[in-house]
């Protein structure tokens, strides 16, 4: 409460007018002063606002798991995953499983192989199939946004396995769950869409399985995974649903679904961020304030 | 206009044709003719020709209105004409006109040849009446052109000295006529040249006088006009140079030069001044003749000599025409002379004025006044003589008329010449003189001879010295009675005065030509030879102006009354113009112009008619020439006249001119006295306010030194109060520091005594606290009371018991009261033991209470530490949960790779056992094991029957006893090679387990 006669009382102002992110920062650095941390306000924070990039990293760390919510741990935990990820890297090197010059990508998918058991064979190393293949676009997309590789590779494998445990049963559901949505927003382009056969054909492994690693720039993907490490794969519907209204004039012009397809999976990466925002706010508007539906 | 080129010629004489009043017709179609440069030289030249020709009065009018961009060919033609002997005369007349028109290009002639012409031919040409003719045209032009004398000085010089020597050498041997128009003409230019450059003109007179040829004309001739100038103050003051200056000239208008000059002379008829009128009618008036140079400098002498000008002319001219009347109707003829002469002087004689008669008049007197008592009409013959205006009077003084006399004839006179120029018209008197002309021609011989003895007196200067006092006095009372006589006529004779001037202009503009239809058969040279000395001093002016009475006038009369004489005058000019509309439109002037013409003309007629025989008998008779001769003379001579009547016409103009402004001068003077006058009253008034003011000042003053005083008396009053109050106030001070030190004092009781009561209080606090606890103490003190009471009700209820009880003993027996006795001390002694007891049960109750509420608190607060415990257990747990999570993961990823690195081993194993076995490549013993059954090979042990499996169930004996137990059972060779390999894995683990944690460290 004395946090709140703190706070500005023009903050419910500044988002009538447009300005967001104003205040966040400060809430969510009161938020982060909790001990033990509140994974449920910060959930519920992140669905709702966007992170400020200094403290993502770490409210993510937090939601996935990688750090305890406890802070006096914070630095225990995190030299045991430090200890881990060594352990794992050391062993993979000892078996010649990577060199120096593997790619860290390649590197990280071993590691969560070992880890998760389903290494193959040193000399069995097959071609990455395409679960592998969702891995490496993903630890790519993470790679970029966070730098320290120990954190990196924590936070692929656990968003991974976050992914996969929460989501992975409503996953198959999301199509569906798009074409819904298109129907209210744009019946015309999903008509459209379906009349050229292109419907069943879009990039749905891209968009809900990679979860647009790949697909937008990390900038607007860190956003969008916010949501989804907050709790929340509806966002991509969304975001896809808002990336076909934004081209909506551009796939009426095309016929085919291979052309439609092909234009889907290299969008133009100008202006994903409004893209991003115009989704969020979408996302906002059909699940309102429930956070954790879907 | 090529149409009109032709009719140039046959045009000019139509002018002639046309009347009098259309002249301005013709004038304005010339002008339209001159607006054309060519054609208006062409069309002047042929006017020129034209005027020289027939003389015509239109082409003199139009030629004389010439404008600017004509004057040259106008100048020029004149120029060529001048040097034609036979054209000289008439165009030095066309000249005449021209200058006297004054045209604003007049002063270029000095620029054209022109005038050198005119100056070459005053100094060579021996006709004299272009001689006369020329000089008036030059002194008339001298003003016009001062700045140009420069060039022309000693031409000027030269023509004067020619023209004064020429009266006495008379190289042309001309009639004498002549000379004495000559001589009057070189009087005005002696006038003219002294007065504008009298330096120069003194210096020539100087050189050229005393060579000794020219001393005799200087005796005769110029000394006598030396005598009539005074000395010119610019001989004092300026220099030759000076004078030549044309700055100096830039100042002066045409009539100031002509002023100026006139300013000088010290002949009356000549002179002029307006200075200094003021101071000079006392002085002047009683010795007038014996100063006349007093009488020339005094402003009455501008007044007399513009009256002696009338009366000159009148001298020259009336008496002929007085002779004329005189023979019809002598009597009243007579007396309109003495009306005139007293009309005259009536404004004159109310000031001195009139009492300055010219020199000439008073040795004049005597003589005039003997032949006017015995013939009757001898006196005006002597008038002719003499100056008029003195010998008039004297005639009024001797002829016996009354007073009454006098003004019944001035009524009738006024009337007879109110209605005399519109009775005659203009022609009635031509008619008039030419009807008298016959009838009187008889009688002009005698006249002419009694003329005689006015002769001799020819120098009036010199007769000055001989003044007849006691007559003098005796013609200025008569002046004055009859002044008197006619002032009593009111403004009436004023105004009839004035109305006999109007008409008496008339009559003398006629006289020319009476004069000379009148002198021409009578006059013989030799008489006008004698006359030429009285002509020679006074030989002014012939015009008549009516300008120079409205000065009169306004000298005459108390300045205040100038405006109403300027009404008078206006009135009388108006009534004569009046009279004169009544006749004709055209102006006297022109009509006195064409008069002469006329007048010429018709003497012309009237001499052809005259019998020869008569004429030249009378020619004959005076021993003259040739009547055509004679004829010749008198018509140049008329000329002549009319070219001096000219001049005089112009001065007169000149002085008009000046006049009025002088009037305009006086009329501003007036109004700024009447201002002054209106501004002394306004002094007065306010000086009277001031002393009203001043008075009301004192009375202030003395309000104000009493309210002063009033309030000094306030002021020491309110001091000795203030003093007062003041002590009183000190005394206020000193009690109010005592009750302050006082204030003090008790302020330090004060304190004493707060502290005093804090410690009261303190006290008050202590025994309340002790109150307190004497209450409890009394509480429970009552509470024991109570107690005490309940036991004593106990006690008394166990006595009562214990009474009845011993009355039961005492019925019972008396054996139980001893028992009894000690049962009841013993019971007494129990009750004692029980009651302590109690107190003291009640004590420990009251203490257990105290502490079963003590352990309930406590107890409280140990159930919430345990929450808290609890809690932080919670938190702890959940901590350490996380960190076990964490280590758990570790210790899986561990697992992991031990189960890696085992099946790695197990690989390897696999490979090293396939190598001596050389059917089994290295490449087999690598065969691809699916990835899914890898952690399958090593959970689960491979077949029991493979050397492999039964290692690997030996390897991994301690980790899953409980699957290994079935096979207890080992083959002992086997242990040794699982030794063997032990030692090689821990040698692996050794070789690559020990170095991470020193790198990590």
């Amino acid at each position: 409460m004395a946090d709140d006669s703190q706070r500005n009382f023009r903050s419910a102002y500044y988002e009538k007018v447009g300005f967001r992110g104003v205040e966040e920062k400060k809430s969510l650095e009161i938020l982060l002063k909790d001990n033990p941390l509140d994974l449920e306000k910060l959930s519920t924070f992140s669905q709702r606002f966007p992170l400020p990039s200094v403290y993502r990293v770490h409210v993510w760390k937090v939601l996935l798991g990688i750090l305890p919510p406890h802070g006096d741990s914070h630095a225990l935990v995190g030299g045991y995953r430090k200890e881990q990820y060594q352990d794992v890297l050391e062993a993979l090197e000892v078996m010649r499983y990577i060199s120096s010059s593997t790619p860290s990508t390649h590197v990280y998918l071993r590691m969560f192989q070992l880890e998760s058991q389903v290494l193959p064979r040193c000399s069995e190393t097959t071609p990455p199939d395409e679960e592998n293949e969702d891995f490496l676009s993903i630890s790519r997309a993470m790679e970029e946004i966070v730098d320290d590789p120990i954190d990196c590779y924590w936070l692929i494998k656990c968003f991974v396995n976050q992914f996969h445990t929460k989501f992975g049963d409503s996953i198959p559901h999301l199509p569906k769950s798009l074409e819904h949505y298109l129907s209210q927003e744009e019946p015309r382009l999903l008509s459209h869409l379906k009349s050229s056969g292109a419907l069943a054909q879009l990039p749905y492994g891209l968009w809900f399985r990679r979860c647009f690693a790949g697909c937008l720039p990390e900038s607007s993907l860190q956003r969008v995974w916010d949501k989804v490490i907050s709790g929340s794969c509806k966002i991509l519907v969304f975001v896809a649903l808002e990336i076909l209204l934004s081209y909506n004039i551009m796939l009426m012009g095309i016929s085919r679904p291979e052309g439609m397809v092909r234009f889907l999976c290299n969008i133009p990466q100008e202006n994903t961020d409004a893209i991003v925002t115009k989704a969020i706010d979408l996302w906002h508007k059909y699940c309102g304030t429930l956070m954790h539906a879907a | 206009m090529a149409r009109e080129q032709p009719n140039v010629g046959d045009l000019l004489p139509l002018l002639e044709t046309l009347p009098v009043g259309f002249v301005h017709l013709p004038y304005l179609c010339f002008n339209l003719f001159f607006s054309q440069k060519e054609r208006g030289s062409m069309l002047l030249n042929g006017l020129v020709d034209y005027f020289l020709e027939t003389n015509s009065a239109q082409a003199m009018h139009i030629l004389s209105s010439v404008r600017e961009p004509h004057d040259k060919h106008l100048l020029d033609k004149m120029n060529e004409c001048m040097t034609r002997q036979a054209c000289r005369l008439p165009t030095l007349t066309l000249l005449g006109h021209v200058i006297r028109k004054q045209p604003s290009w007049i002063h270029k002639i000095a620029r054209y040849p022109l005038l050198l012409s005119l100056l070459k031919c005053l100094k060579t040409d021996t006709d004299v009446v272009v001689l006369i003719t020329g000089v008036l045209v030059l002194i008339t032009l001298l003003p016009m052109i001062p700045q140009a004398g420069k060039q022309h000085l000693w031409e000027y010089f030269d023509i004067f000295g020619r023209l004064a020597s020429w009266n006495l050498k008379n190289p042309g041997h001309i009639s004498e006529v002549y000379l004495i128009h000559l001589h009057a003409s070189v009087y005005s230019l002696f006038h003219r040249l002294y007065g504008m450059y009298p330096c120069n003109f003194v210096s020539y007179l100087r050189s050229h006088y005393s060579m000794k040829e020219n001393m005799e004309t200087f005796e005769e001739v110029v000394k006598p006009m030396l005598e009539h100038v005074r000395i010119h103050p610019e001989l004092v003051t300026g220099t030759k140079d000076h004078e030549l200056d044309p700055t100096r000239w830039k100042k002066y208008e045409i009539h100031d030069i002509v002023i100026e000059c006139a300013k000088v002379s010290l002949d009356p008829k000549e002179a002029s001044c307006e200075e200094g009128y003021a101071t000079m009618p006392e002085s002047f008036y009683p010795q007038i003749h014996m100063r006349p140079q007093d009488c020339t400098s005094s402003p009455y002498t501008d007044l007399h000599s513009s009256y002696g000008r009338k009366t000159s002319h009148t001298y020259l001219y009336r008496p002929v025409f007085l002779s004329l009347h005189l023979s019809d109707a002598v009597e009243s003829r007579f007396s309109v002379v003495v009306i005139r002469a007293g009309g005259k002087g009536t404004p004159a004689s109310s000031t001195p004025a009139t009492s300055s008669p010219p020199p000439t008049l008073s040795d004049d007197f005597p003589i005039i006044s003997l032949p006017a008592n015995t013939v009757q009409s001898s006196p005006p013959r002597k008038v002719c003589c003499l100056p008029p205006l003195k010998t008039k009077l004297p005639c009024l003084q001797t002829v016996p008329f009354s007073v009454t006399a006098i003004t019944e004839e001035l009524l009738k006179i006024t009337e007879e010449t109110q209605e005399l120029p519109s009775l005659r018209g203009f022609d009635s008197p031509f008619f008039h003189t030419t009807e008298t002309l016959t009838g009187c021609q008889a009688q002009e011989k005698s006249h002419s001879s009694s003329a005689q003895p006015g002769g001799p007196v020819r120098d009036p200067h010199r007769a000055t010295s001989t003044p007849d006092k006691a007559e003098n006095t005796a013609s200025t009372s008569g002046v004055g009675s009859e002044t008197g006589g006619v002032g009593g006529a009111g403004g009436d004779s004023r105004s009839s005065a004035l109305g006999l001037e109007q008409s008496w202009s008339f009559q003398s503009c006629f006289t020319p030509i009476d004069h000379h239809l009148h002198r021409s058969p009578s006059a013989p040279d030799d008489e006008l030879g004698k006359l030429v000395g009285m002509f020679s001093l006074s030989p002014g002016s012939k015009t008549p102006a009516p300008a120079p009475y409205e000065s009169f006038f306004d000298l005459a009369l108390p300045r205040a009354a100038s405006l109403f004489v300027g009404q008078k005058t206006s009135e009388a000019v108006h009534k004569a113009d009046g009279e004169e509309e009544g006749v004709a439109t055209a102006s006297p002037l022109e009509v006195l112009d064409r008069l002469v013409q006329q007048g010429s003309d018709v003497h012309d007629k009237v001499l052809k008619r005259l019998p020869l025989p008569s004429k030249s008998a009378d020619w004959t008779h005076f021993g003259g020439s040739a009547p055509l001769d004679e004829l010749h003379t008198l018509r140049s001579q008329l000329l002549l006249m009319h070219n001096q009547l000219l001049y005089e016409r112009y001065k007169r103009e000149q002085h008009a001119v000046r006049n009025r402004r002088l009037l305009r001068r006086i009329i501003n003077a007036t109004a700024l006295e009447e201002q002054n006058n209106a501004m002394k009253d306004q002094l007065n008034l306010q000086s009277v306010d001031i002393v009203s003011l001043r008075e009301s000042l004192q009375v202030e003053h003395q309000r104000y030194r009493q309210l002063w005083d009033d309030r000094e008396t306030v002021v020491t009053r309110l001091h000795s109060q203030i003093r007062q109050l003041q002590q009183g106030r000190d005394d206020y001070y000193t009690k109010n520091q005592e009750l302050q030190s006082k204030l003090q004092e008790c302020q330090k009781q004060m304190d004493e005594l707060e502290a005093e009561l804090q410690g009261a209080n303190n006290k008050v606090c202590h025994t309340g606290h002790l109150l307190n606890q004497m209450t409890i103490k009394l509480s429970t003190s009552e509470s024991t009371q109570q107690q005490m009471s309940f036991l004593n009700k106990q006690l008394l209820l166990l006595g009562e018991a214990h009474k009845l009880s011993m009355q039961e003993l005492h019925h019972s027996g008396v054996d139980n009261t001893k028992e009894a006795r000690m049962l009841q001390v013993s019971y007494g002694k129990e009750v004692e033991t029980l009651r302590q007891s109690l107190l003291v049960q009640g004590q420990k109750l009251e203490a257990a209470q105290h502490r079963v509420g003590e352990l309930e608190t406590h107890l409280s607060k140990k159930e919430h530490l345990i929450v808290e415990q609890k809690k932080f257990l919670e938190d702890v747990k959940c901590q350490a949960k996380s960190e076990l999570q964490a280590s758990d993961s570790r210790h899986q990823a561990q697992r992991r790779i031990t189960q890696l690195l085992q099946t790695e081993l197990l690989q390897l194993y696999s490979r090293v056992e396939m190598e001596p076995s050389p059917s089994c490549p290295h490449g087999d013993a690598l065969a691809p094991l699916p990835a899914g059954d890898a952690p399958l090979t090593v959970g689960s042990y491979p077949s029991a029957r493979s050397f492999l499996g039964m290692r690997a169930r030996e390897l991994f004996r301690n980790k899953s006893e409980s699957q290994c137990d079935e096979e207890q059972p080992q083959p002992p060779r086997l242990a040794g090679l699982a030794h063997g390999l032990k030692t090689e894995l821990n040698h692996c683990f050794g070789w690559f387990w020990p170095s991470p944690p020193t790198q990590r460290r």
